[in-house]
């Protein structure tokens, strides 16, 4: 475990300077490549080697020299991300480096199309809190087994001051809701007709289009291309289908799901991790007039022994992950949410630009806190395969430990290291996890990283290499001396502060290089 | 994070502790206060943990397997994977949340008569945060009533100010090596529990949610 006590990452103490000469970064790699002591790369030297890592991560004036007149990403933001998931980001820009990185801004945005994004999050985040606040006072007076379409319905109602009204009626109630999604789709798919088909319509269906989106969307005469630009953009709403193809229907999730939600959305709100603290001083010095102000707009309780720091955050966790369980309410809120959420609000301090990131964060994982655990299962199958594929030995030994389904890395899948990592090797890890999958989303191949192209491409899966590089660390002590899965479960929820990201990083990488080609992802976890 | 003991110390017994109960009851206080003393603010457990407490009761030198489990109901598959070869459950719930102790009788008792594998295994009913009594909505009375109805050890405590703490656990071991199947249990080699609890947990993995 020594060996693991390197230092902390930290990439505010590396140097902002703007990108070195790509040849001279090309040679060092050979050198590096030379005189690697690390064996099996396979002559494959990975981005977060050691010896790479002290290069500096995407500064200030790297990421403003990327953008054209325009404010549009130059290479289509091929630049950026590999800077992005290489050296990951200077922690001066995160708060505008991370709604491209989550997609919250399309990579091939312009500055007044991100504008407009805006402009619109914002009166959507507006209405998801009203709604938040209608369900809050609707559950203290009335019956709680009422469904939350219901209520979204009569909020809608309450709200709107559509042009299209005379069809409010037929979308407005249950004949539309909120679906299941299929599980076997990367993220939400914002759905418009019954046989799924997102593309763009003509006017002739927009009446339908326009109040599918305002019922889940938005309410007021201002979203009336609101629908038109979510669709063009990508993005994602929880699936959303016409009652005629549902095979789940989500329309019973009530007003009393929506109360226990909330009630362990307050409970976990105030007891976050005061981690945070030092890394957002402007937060931190809130006062305490402030904070109580922000905790009574959120109704929430019981926070007298908190500073107001804390009160002011657990306030901002209450405001947004109320607000998440009603944009994705087949997830509504579970326990470890928090724990993803509150670096963004870190980071970000604008609540609507936080929440957002969040909705971009949760798109993959949310299938990690879906009630029937498919996606956690499958994820957990994954980091088996990988082990299985990389180190029979080790993996025959889980076997005989009935222990090779990794249950034991259980809690790093479901919060991706929150608890194991401290804050800075968190965001760094996430980072670089996000850029990768911006890439996937974006549809960059491994072509277009051009000198990377040796080197491991881009995968939606790094986060899970990672933990089975974890795992692999530790093949000694779990072949020598651990006899239960009990024991392995015990070292990795003891490793708190004693983990070294980017030799994980780099160990993941090995892995990505050899296995990517194998791992074929299992879609059902039977 | 570290339990106050490590693995393989010499030990008469090995016994199985499993805390239940809804979320923010202060399972992992009740834990964490027995085990280090002292009471932090802890954030919310994430699946299962556990820690191993070893302690002399009555003579005989035993290793306490403590598991710590997340309230909340997405986790239950998971959790209920550990019920199997527990010779002890305890049962908290927060005397100031009436609904926390509501949901032992829909959910909790429910799951311990499911998932439980030793009929003799004790029972422990904890109620929690005994020091904000002016908060209090459920009555010792109450609680007492459950556990006579149950068939629970009834216990009030405060994992905050650590009232009862050390007892909660003591006289649940005293009960136990009270009852011979459960000293049986304690003295084969644990590894056996973990491949019951493990198949148990194979099993339960395509059975979806329980409610």
């Amino acid at each position: 475990m020594k060996a693991l006590r390197r230092s902390n990452t930290s990439s505010s103490s590396r140097a902002s300077s703007s990108s070195q000469p790509l040849s001279w970064i090309h040679l060092r790699s050979l050198l590096i490549i030379a005189s690697s002591t690390v064996p099996d790369r396979g002559n494959v030297k990975s981005p977060w080697s050691q010896r790479k890592r002290q290069r500096s991560a995407l500064s200030r004036r790297y990421w403003n020299s990327l953008f054209a007149a325009n404010g549009r990403l130059r290479d289509g933001g091929i630049k950026f991300l590999k800077k992005a998931r290489n050296r990951g980001i200077d922690p001066s820009i995160r708060s505008d480096v991370w709604p491209f990185l989550l997609g919250v801004y399309d990579l091939n945005s312009s500055e007044v199309e991100r504008n407009a994004v805006k402009v619109r999050k914002r009166i959507e985040y507006e209405k998801l809190r009203i709604r938040c606040r209608k369900i809050s006072n609707y559950s203290n007076q009335e019956n709680s087994l009422v469904t939350l379409d219901n209520i979204y319905s009569e909020a809608w109602l309450d709200l709107i001051e559509d042009p299209y009204s005379p069809k409010i009626s037929e979308y407005g109630t249950s004949a539309f809701s909120l679906s299941l999604w299929s599980g076997n789709e990367d993220r939400p798919v914002y759905d418009r007709s019954p046989d799924g088909n997102s593309n763009l319509g003509g006017e002739d269906d927009h009446s339908v289009i326009t109040h599918l989106d305002v019922f889940l969307a938005g309410t007021d005469s201002s979203d009336s291309d609101h629908s038109v630009e979510i669709l063009r953009t990508g993005e994602s709403y929880p699936k959303l289908t016409n009652s005629a193809s549902l095979k789940v229907d989500n329309s019973n999730r009530t007003i009393e799901d929506f109360r226990t939600w909330q009630r362990i959305v307050r409970l976990d709100a105030i007891r976050a991790d005061p981690e945070w603290v030092i890394y957002s001083p402007t937060q931190a010095g809130i006062s305490e007039v402030a904070a109580k102000r922000y905790a009574k707009a959120v109704g929430l309780k019981d926070f007298d022994h908190l500073e107001p720091c804390m009160i002011y955050h657990a306030s901002r966790l209450v405001a947004a992950l109320e607000a998440y369980a009603i944009y994705d309410p087949e997830i509504g809120y579970c326990q470890g949410m928090s724990d993803l959420l509150s670096p963004i609000l870190t980071v970000i301090e604008d609540d609507c630009e936080a929440f957002w990131c969040f909705v971009g964060f949760m798109k993959k994982a949310r299938h990690n806190f879906r009630l029937d655990e498919l996606g956690i299962r499958r994820q957990l199958a994954i980091v088996s395969r990988i082990i299985r594929s990389k180190d029979a030995h080790l993996y025959q030994h889980l076997e005989q430990l009935q222990a090779e389904d990794c249950f034991f890395v259980y809690r790093l899948v479901l919060v991706l290291f929150r608890r194991e990592l401290t804050f800075e090797q968190t965001v760094c890890l996430w980072e670089v996890m996000w850029a990768d999958q911006a890439a996937i989303r974006a549809g960059i191949g491994r072509s277009a990283w051009g000198r990377m192209r040796l080197q491991a491409p881009p995968t939606d899966d790094l986060l899970l290499y990672a933990i089975a590089a974890f795992v692999l660390q530790r093949r000694k002590l779990i072949i020598e001396r651990y006899s239960s899965m009990d024991e392995i479960m015990k070292e990795c929820n003891s490793v708190a502060g004693k983990l070294d990201v980017w030799r994980l990083l780099d160990d993941a990488h090995d892995l990505v290089v050899t296995l990517h080609d194998k791992i074929q992802l299992p879609l059902e976890i039977s | 994070m570290g339990s106050s003991s490590g693995f393989g110390s010499g030990h008469d017994y090995s016994f199985k502790i499993l805390i239940i109960g809804d979320s923010g009851v202060g399972k992992s206080s009740l834990l964490v206060s027995f085990i280090s003393n002292h009471v932090d603010d802890l954030t919310p457990t994430i699946g299962v943990d556990f820690k191993i407490k070893h302690l002399t009761v009555g003579g005989k030198k035993l290793k306490l397997t403590i598991w710590d489990t997340a309230g909340q109901e997405k986790f239950r598959t998971l959790t209920s994977s550990y019920f199997r070869n527990a010779q002890g459950i305890i049962l908290v719930y927060d005397v100031t949340q009436r609904e926390t102790f509501t949901n032992l009788f829909e959910v909790w008792a429910k799951e311990v008569e499911l998932y439980s594998t030793n009929q003799d295994c004790i029972k422990m009913l904890v109620a929690n945060k005994v020091d904000k009594e002016s908060e209090r909505v459920v009555t010792k009375e109450e609680g007492i009533a459950f556990a006579k109805e149950y068939g629970c050890v009834f216990l009030e405590c405060s994992a905050k100010t650590r009232a009862n703490v050390e007892k909660c656990f003591n006289e649940l071991a005293h009960k136990i090596l009270e009852v011979p199947s459960l000293l049986e249990e304690g003295s084969t080699v644990v590894k056996n529990t973990i491949l019951k609890q493990k198949q148990e947990r194979q099993a339960s993995a395509g059975g979806g949610c329980c409610s």
